[in-house]
């Protein structure tokens, strides 16, 4: 059980890296910017205007919303004088023995749809000479719809939107323990060096104070997943809102997002504490390589990114068992299979049993750590005192 | 209205512990009893065991032989438990960039305060070490001396039953040293236990009810001061006067004399040499002139300490 004490440390814990004037600022400057890029992209869209194009005389090809094709009749020096002077066209197309030239003023992102018009007419041209009519040319650009229908009943498909949230957990995942990763070795060894440790000894057993510490930085990894879930939605409306398309949150699949729920808040628990028990262990992070293995605790997500196309290979199925990958895993298998359902059960059960092991190894490195006084302790020495079942 | 007196009956009682680090043996057979309201010191040059003794009564580390109990009320503990507790360790710091009152808050909430009771003993204790005005400054920005008091009172804000307290005077001035002794006396007064580890014995000889003078892991003094006076194998020293012209050539040569310091004129302070006594040293002064005062000189602690570390034949780590 949570002790009160250790519910004390965590509002601690929580609090000391809580800048919510930081925050809201930081928030409020990044919708800012999504708001800027929108609007500039609103105002600035090229393919709202119009577009004339000087092409040789014998040139047949029709105009467009966006291209209003002219034929001058003076040479093309002077037309390109013209077009740097006045602007009475915008880009000017040649043909000279079968090679065909654009001359423009500059690189603009409209001369990438002039160019697929270009190209879409020299191909009927080419059509025409071989003597094939508009619509055999149509038929044959036409892409082949191919329908994938798998026997694995239980697949839902390539790209479901149940994808887009588990590949979202994910990001959101990495988001969380990256702000847990700092936070908690800067929370753990400041401490240390601060000299804090002996006199909270006297106050809180080794646990009570790994315990708030690990829940307390969850709740931060917690908190900032949330935030940028949030942020992420808010800025999708401003992106909708300036693009004048609705905003689409047909996605966001509610049965999905509940399981989702336990395994990342369990997940995050579980690497908080396991970077508890490597920040314990480590004197002074300025001298010491370990803080390096704290990222150890991104690899579920590296590894489930790289067998996310395979949901019912054995890959997905041993990373959604194995407590220390499951909670990346498992959701995402779930996001794109349907799953019997002992197997979630099964994983989160798993998964919360490590949890509880882990913070108690987690409580027995601060202490032994601590008894050292000064000294780093050894791979070996950690090891051995995770695998002891001794916490005072 | 805080409670200025508590009224508890506790008896903490070591026997025989020993501890060693790797092959340094830090205590060696250490036994003392504290009973309550008495302010006990461990006195010794820096190595001494005082620090590894402290931290076997906290519990941080637990002692290779021996035990360690404690009685509290009615109970029985093998271990001082954390709720009795109030601790200043050797290697101390609060939370630098946090108030006074959020540092002391937090740990009062962490010892089972309620909100309300840690504020009024936060404004009782900040009242009496000056610092009332400066409880929403930062830790940084004050002085190592005020931050020390934050410290002192950190340990003590829950009113334990007992106080221990490592080198509280190291890293302070004069007149702060000055006020952690009157802090000391008012824990006592307030009927707190106060157990202290110092290497300033004129401080605390005036201050602690008992001490354990330590040097090496052993205990090579122990008892009140007074005690320790008359176990005590400090250097016998006594001031004389004599009625007529005595030269220091003439004391100099005197068996039981050790040395000779002249004050004023036929006026000398003079050290007795070991196993001679103070009525065969008066008779060779007596055969010189005649005495006009003999005033036999006490032994501080510091002079104690050494004498008794030459006798068992100890070497003193500073």
């Amino acid at each position: 059980m949570i002790s009160r004490q250790s519910l004390i440390v965590a509002r601690w814990e929580f609090l000391r890296f809580f800048k919510w004037k930081q925050q809201l600022v930081s928030y409020l400057m990044m919708l800012a910017v999504v708001a800027a890029i929108s609007l500039w992209g609103f105002f600035n869209d090229e393919t709202k205007k119009q577009y004339n194009i000087a092409v040789p005389a014998n040139f047949s090809i029709e105009n467009t919303k966006l291209f209003q094709f002219q034929r001058p009749s003076i040479d093309l020096n002077t037309q390109l004088e013209q077009m740097k002077s006045d602007q009475s066209w915008q880009a000017v197309v040649t043909e000279q023995e079968g090679e065909i030239s654009l001359y423009t003023l500059t690189g603009k992102k409209w001369l990438q749809q002039l160019e697929k018009v270009l190209q879409q007419h020299y191909r009927q041209q080419a059509a025409l000479n071989i003597g094939l009519s508009a619509e055999q040319l149509a038929t044959l650009e036409q892409p082949k719809v191919i329908a994938m229908r798998y026997l694995d009943q239980a697949y839902k498909g390539k790209d479901t939107p149940e994808k887009m949230i588990a590949m979202g957990t994910l990001i959101l995942l990495l988001v969380g323990l990256s702000t847990a990763f700092g936070q908690v070795l800067m929370s753990i060894t400041g401490e240390k060096q601060q000299r804090v440790t002996e006199q909270l000894y006297a106050i809180v057993t080794p646990q009570q104070w790994m315990d708030g510490k690990v829940l307390g930085h969850s709740f931060s990894a917690m908190k900032a997943m949330l935030t940028s879930a949030l942020v992420m939605l808010i800025g999708l409306a401003v992106v909708s809102l300036f693009s004048s398309k609705p905003v689409d949150l047909s996605w966001l699949n509610v049965g999905v997002i509940l399981w989702l729920i336990p395994f990342a808040l369990a997940g995050v628990l579980l690497c908080a504490s396991f970077m508890g028990a490597i920040a314990a262990s480590i004197d002074d992070p300025n001298n010491s390589g370990k803080s390096a293995v704290m990222l150890l605790t991104w690899l579920p997500m590296v590894f489930t990114f790289m067998v996310i196309d395979s949901p019912s290979g054995l890959g997905m199925t041993l990373l959604s068992f194995i407590p220390f990958t499951s909670f990346a895993a498992m959701p995402v298998k779930m996001a794109m299979m349907t799953v019997p359902w002992w197997q979630p059960v099964l994983s989160l059960a798993l998964l919360v049993a490590t949890v509880y092991w882990m913070r108690r190894v987690a409580g027995r490195v601060f202490l032994r750590g601590m008894q050292m006084y000064g000294k780093e302790p050894s791979w070996a020495d950690i090891v051995r005192w995770a695998l002891s079942n001794k916490t005072e | 209205m805080v409670n200025l007196l508590i009224g508890f009956f506790m008896q903490l009682i070591v026997t025989a512990i020993s501890k060693a680090y790797a092959s340094v043996q830090a205590v060696k057979q250490v036994s003392f009893q504290i009973d309550s309201g008495e302010i006990f010191a461990l006195l010794g040059p820096n190595g001494a065991g005082k620090s590894s003794i402290i931290r076997m009564l906290v519990g941080m580390t637990k002692p290779d032989s021996g035990s360690i109990m404690i009685s509290y009320q009615d109970q029985q503990f093998d271990h001082v438990p954390r709720r009795l507790l109030g601790y200043l360790p050797e290697d101390r710091g609060l939370y630098p960039d946090k108030s006074i009152e959020k540092n002391l808050l937090y740990l009062a909430q962490l010892h089972g305060l309620s909100k309300s009771v840690a504020l009024q003993e936060m404004d009782y204790w900040l009242g009496e070490f000056e610092l009332l005005e400066r409880r929403h400054d930062e830790l940084k920005q004050l002085s190592k001396g005020n931050q020390q008091k934050v410290q002192l009172i950190a340990a003590v804000l829950h009113k334990p039953a007992l106080v221990i307290l490592d080198e509280p005077f190291s890293g302070l001035d004069p007149i702060n040293q000055e006020k952690v002794v009157l802090f000391l006396q008012q824990l006592k007064q307030r009927g707190m236990t106060v157990i202290l580890s110092a290497h300033q014995m004129a401080m605390v000889e005036k201050l602690a009810d008992h001490m354990l003078l330590m040097a090496q892991g052993q205990v090579v003094l122990a008892g009140t001061l007074q005690q320790i006076q008359q176990q005590g194998q400090g250097p016998r020293e006594m001031k004389v006067g004599f009625n007529s012209a005595v030269s220091l050539e003439q004391l100099q040569q005197l068996p039981a004399l050790l040395l000779a310091q002249p004050l004023q004129a036929n006026h000398y302070m003079l050290t007795l040499v070991n196993d001679v006594g103070v009525s065969e040293c008066l008779k060779q002064l007596l055969a010189l002139a005649e005495l006009t005062q003999v005033e036999m000189q006490t032994a501080d602690l510091h002079q104690l300490y050494l004498a008794a570390m030459t006798k068992h034949n100890l070497q003193v780590t500073v």
